[in-house]
């Protein structure tokens, strides 16, 4: 079953799919859900990736439950309709989380889910479900190394440096305060919410093309630390 | 006009997409219902309703927990706000108005929710303070609107007892006015030490409670003014 709705995700536009064990991370409400399929799509390649995710999500929830499993299909962070009554257990959930537990990916310094192949750039979504899905391995540990683009990138200075590791999930990466007002600023300057450079940045899963200058920026980026 | 049939392979439709809460299918058996001409009132009831009745059942028996419940009523309310346009005349018998909030310094209001849910579904006008309401605020709207009943709602111990000053406030203003609480650490034996008209265990009493209330209330002036009248 596990192969067969992986290969269906993946057939219709999946990047990645995983499977989280999530038995004893889950609050109380949500706890009898304790499997997470977890499900990444590749932002570059679609415009429209909000919508692909949700039909996959959909696809997800069909399959499940026309063999008899209960779901919660968790939207993405993006989309959520506000009034609804389950939109009021999302808050207890966060895809990432599933997303490192079914070995997509670790978060790197950027407080984004990193995938090798990928990089941060990967949409989630997650559909919970009491299926006997078999869970695959979790990572435990950040692979950023001593890579420090997004944190001298980081326009606002919000990246602490913390390397994140599966066993200190409450350490603080990002300073979401000021990165979310450095947002606001230039939302209000030029009406572009998104700032996006530690996702830019990142040389997890750049583009060809990108690698390239890959080398260049980190020496000008050292040099600009040690004030050359 | 629907065939027997087809209305009743509809009707079914209604309830099994409440029951699996299966937002995309309440809408489209919804607008299914509407295009063969079934009665709006009939699809709400004995279809959406009837599958949240189901619901409650499975709630009950633990075979539903608190996020199937929530998007079972997501599911019925897909479907009431495109039924809800074309209902001609909800006859339950009894109309009335409701207050309905959770007490102040608590923010829990799922329970509420529902409850208010079931209210719109029976078609009583609901007036939702929301939650963390002022306890004053209670009393202000039941004197504004007028209404039948207020409903107080409440998750913790350490809030509940906020009710009690709501009661006897509402009581010295507005002796008339019935009073239903609920919430989990509500229960008949507070409701009895409050004060309070009812208790309701969950939703599906909730809503029948209310009924009997205001229909014992509507009785009690209709014979207010009988005697009047003599």
């Amino acid at each position: 079953m596990k192969r067969s709705l992986k290969k269906e995700l993946l057939d219709h536009g999946a990047a990645v799919v995983g499977f989280a064990g999530l038995r004893g991370f889950l609050s109380g409400e949500i706890a009898h859900l304790e499997t997470a399929v977890s499900i990444g799509v590749d932002r570059r390649l679609n415009e429209d990736t909000l919508s692909l995710l949700m039909k996959l999500q959909k696809r997800a929830v069909r399959f499940l439950k026309s063999r008899g499993y209960r779901t919660l299909a968790i939207p993405p962070d993006s989309d959520r309709k506000k009034g609804t009554f389950i939109s009021k257990l999302y808050s207890l959930f966060n895809h990432k989380m599933a997303a490192t537990s079914a070995g997509l990916g670790w978060i790197g310094k950027n407080g984004l889910l990193i995938s090798a192949e990928y990089g941060p750039r990967l949409s989630l979504v997650t559909v919970l479900t009491d299926a006997p899905l078999e869970p695959d391995t979790p990572i435990e540990h950040s692979l950023c190394g001593d890579c420090t683009l997004c944190m001298q990138y980081c326009p606002s200075q919000a990246i602490t440096g913390s390397e994140w590791s599966r066993s200190s999930p409450f350490a603080e990466l990002v300073n979401t305060g000021a990165c979310r007002s450095h947002k606001a600023a230039k939302r209000a300057t030029d009406r572009k919410p998104n700032c996006g450079l530690c996702i830019n940045i990142c040389p997890y899963g750049r583009p060809i093309e990108a690698q390239e200058s890959v080398k260049h920026e980190r020496k000008q980026a050292s040099d600009k630390t040690h004030g050359v | 006009m629907a065939t027997e049939e087809k209305k009743k392979e509809l009707l079914e439709k209604l309830r099994n997409a409440v029951i699996q809460y299966d937002e995309d299918t309440a809408k489209e058996a919804a607008n299914e219902a509407l295009s063969t001409g079934i009665d709006a009132n009939d699809a709400i009831f004995n279809g959406l309703v009837s599958g949240m009745v189901e619901v409650g059942r499975m709630f009950e028996a633990q075979e539903y927990f608190v996020p199937e419940l929530l998007m079972c009523a997501d599911a019925l309310y897909a479907g009431l706000d495109i039924l809800k346009p074309h209902v001609k005349q909800l006859d339950l018998g009894v109309k009335g108005s409701v207050v309905i909030g959770t007490v102040e310094g608590d923010v829990h209001d799922i329970g509420k929710n529902i409850v208010k849910m079931m209210f719109d579904v029976a078609g009583f006008t609901v007036y939702d303070l929301g939650r963390d309401v002022p306890l004053d605020k209670f009393v202000q709207e039941q004197l504004r609107t007028d209404s039948d009943l207020v409903c107080l709602s409440a998750m913790m111990t350490t809030t509940m007892t906020g009710m009690k000053k709501v009661i006897d406030d509402l009581r010295t203003r507005n002796p008339n006015v019935k009073i239903m609480i609920g919430g989990a650490p509500v229960s008949q034996d507070v409701a009895n030490k409050y004060g309070a008209d009812g208790y309701a265990k969950d939703a599906t009493n909730a809503l029948k409670d209310a009924i009997n209330m205001i229909s014992s209330l509507k009785k009690m002036k209709d014979e207010a003014e009988a005697r009047k009248a003599k």
